[in-house]
């Protein structure tokens, strides 16, 4: 009974230093944009649209991929249902609850977290393995500056972009599924849809872009950094990377969701 | 006229990173205390084995490694006393190459030795590409200056480490394992270049060089060669 109760308290303990870890580590990366000086803004820009391309331009086709195949699965499915019993026109609602605002959001950040997320921490653990880190603090460049915060704002101006077309994408999806399966014509689709969309999904769209772009941006980036002894414990800094972003995106969406029922 | 490296009784088996880059724990056998003064236009070599805590005496320079105890004065400031910003910006005073010379694996060789210059200075760009253009033809890199460090052999990427080092002309510069793997004239010509020329007093540039050892070539050309053991200086029998 003690041995279980010392093993509780120990991952609770290892578990709190994480996240006290975690939420240093943003504070710090976020209060450094304060301190960039005049002329790294414009290598940390370059920097930025760079991972930029990477993060948001690359990723197209899959989020394209993702939401098509997603709405035209959900509307398919449902519609034929709905139609039955006469409520076809509960698939706007359907489309704005479980597309616009729960799936969308979480697959794109999903989709971003396994593309890019990976990515963010196989680079700068590579980084910290090859002497690059120490490097550029030892020229006087401050990690957070050139490697941590084009990063952040690539993840977080990424999964709002993406959210955004996974959204429109998901409506077109939906649309063609609509006027297939439910002889729907696409003016009422349309209308049913927005109809729908309050202020509120978008405002909450925004907000999740955010928050999930920030956990692609920092956990990744706090698990690469981390690395210290060698090579081999880039694989386990990627794994625990991608584990913690997916966990922390779930958990804020249940919250998001529990906050606003 | 000031030392522009003192190291004041230094503990080298109890120090600590300090930095988001540096090693986690160092693995250092020793019992004593680090006392050294390099003085101007000298060129200073520190050897010693992998315990000796030689390899820990560049990062303490620089205040990438943290000391309990005792004090590091580099160009008459102890690193230890600013904050974290201060440090950074100080750091550009001082050049600085890494063991195995640190460059951007996804840079140029030309833009590893740019990066300081366009990070940290306010030169405009034609100023920049100016004085790269320099240090790339007097380190004889024109010719694979736009190679990444993997497409270089291994003293192309020293040279354009020490090139990224020099790059804003500093007046000390600590460089470590400098001339491992390399020939002893690709050695001669580095450290030559890492002096800056000469000036009555000695080298243009105060040089200190910290290493396992230093190739038979190179001994008489620097003005003090010093042995660390276990931590200390060791005093010749």
């Amino acid at each position: 009974m003690l041995g279980l109760l010392t093993a509780i308290g120990r991952g609770t303990a290892r578990w709190l230093a994480l996240v006290g870890a975690l939420a240093r580590f943003a504070f710090e990366a976020v209060a450094s944009l304060r301190t960039l000086p005049g002329a790294g803004r414009r290598v940390a820009a370059r920097v930025l649209l760079n991972q930029l391309r990477f993060t948001a331009l690359q990723a197209v086709g899959l989020i394209a991929l993702l939401s098509g195949v997603l709405s035209y699965l959900t509307i398919s499915a449902t519609l034929t249902q709905l139609s039955r019993v006469g409520a076809s026109e509960f698939i706007g609602q359907l489309m704005v609850v479980v597309i616009v605002r729960e799936l969308g959001p979480l697959l794109t950040a999903l989709a971003v977290v396994s593309r890019s997320g990976t990515a963010i921490t196989a680079e700068l653990a590579t980084n910290m393995v090859m002497g690059e880190v120490r490097a550029l603090e030892g020229l006087g460049i401050d990690p957070y500056h050139y490697l941590v915060l084009p990063r952040l704002f690539g993840s977080v101006v990424s999964v709002c972009t993406l959210m955004v077309l996974f959204d429109v994408i998901a409506i077109t999806g939906g649309f063609l599924a609509a006027v297939a399966y439910g002889g729907m014509s696409g003016p009422r689709y349309l209308g049913i849809v927005l109809a729908n969309l309050t202020t509120q999904d978008v405002v909450l769209t925004v907000v999740k872009g955010v928050l999930f772009g920030l956990v692609v941006g920092i956990i990744p980036s706090y698990q690469g950094l981390s690395v210290r002894h060698g090579p081999t414990e880039i694989p386990q800094a990627v794994i625990r990377g991608t584990v913690g972003s997916i966990a922390v995106i779930f958990v804020i969406a249940a919250v998001i969701v529990g906050v606003l029922r | 006229m000031t030392a522009p490296l003192v190291f004041e009784n230094v503990p080298l088996s109890r120090i600590r990173r300090s930095t988001i880059g540096g090693p986690a724990h160092f693995p250092v056998d020793t019992e004593g205390h680090f006392s050294l003064t390099v003085l101007p236009h000298q060129t200073v070599a520190a050897t010693g084995d992998e315990t000796s805590g030689v390899d820990l005496l560049g990062g303490l320079a620089l205040g990438l490694d943290r000391v309990p105890e005792g004090r590091v004065l580099v160009l008459g400031t102890d690193l230890a006393a600013l904050n974290r910003l201060e440090q950074l910006a100080f750091r550009r005073k001082v050049g600085y190459l890494p063991a195995g010379d640190g460059l951007m694996q996804n840079l140029s060789l030309r833009d590893n030795i740019r990066l300081p210059l366009r990070f940290g200075s306010n030169f405009r760009p034609r100023e920049i590409e100016g004085r790269v253009d320099v240090i790339v033809a007097q380190l004889r890199l024109t010719r694979v200056a736009d190679r990444r460090p993997a497409q270089a052999n291994a003293e192309e990427r020293r040279r354009a480490a020490l090139g990224r080092a020099l790059a804003f002309d500093p007046d000390l510069v600590i460089l470590e394992e400098p001339f491992d793997g390399l020939t002893e004239k690709a050695a001669a010509e580095m450290l030559e270049f890492a002096r800056g020329g000469e000036v009555p007093e000695g080298g243009r540039r105060t040089v200190f060089i910290t290493g396992q050892d230093l190739p038979a070539l190179l001994r008489h050309r620097v003005d003090r060669l010093i042995r660390v053991r276990r931590g200390r200086v060791e005093v010749p029998a």
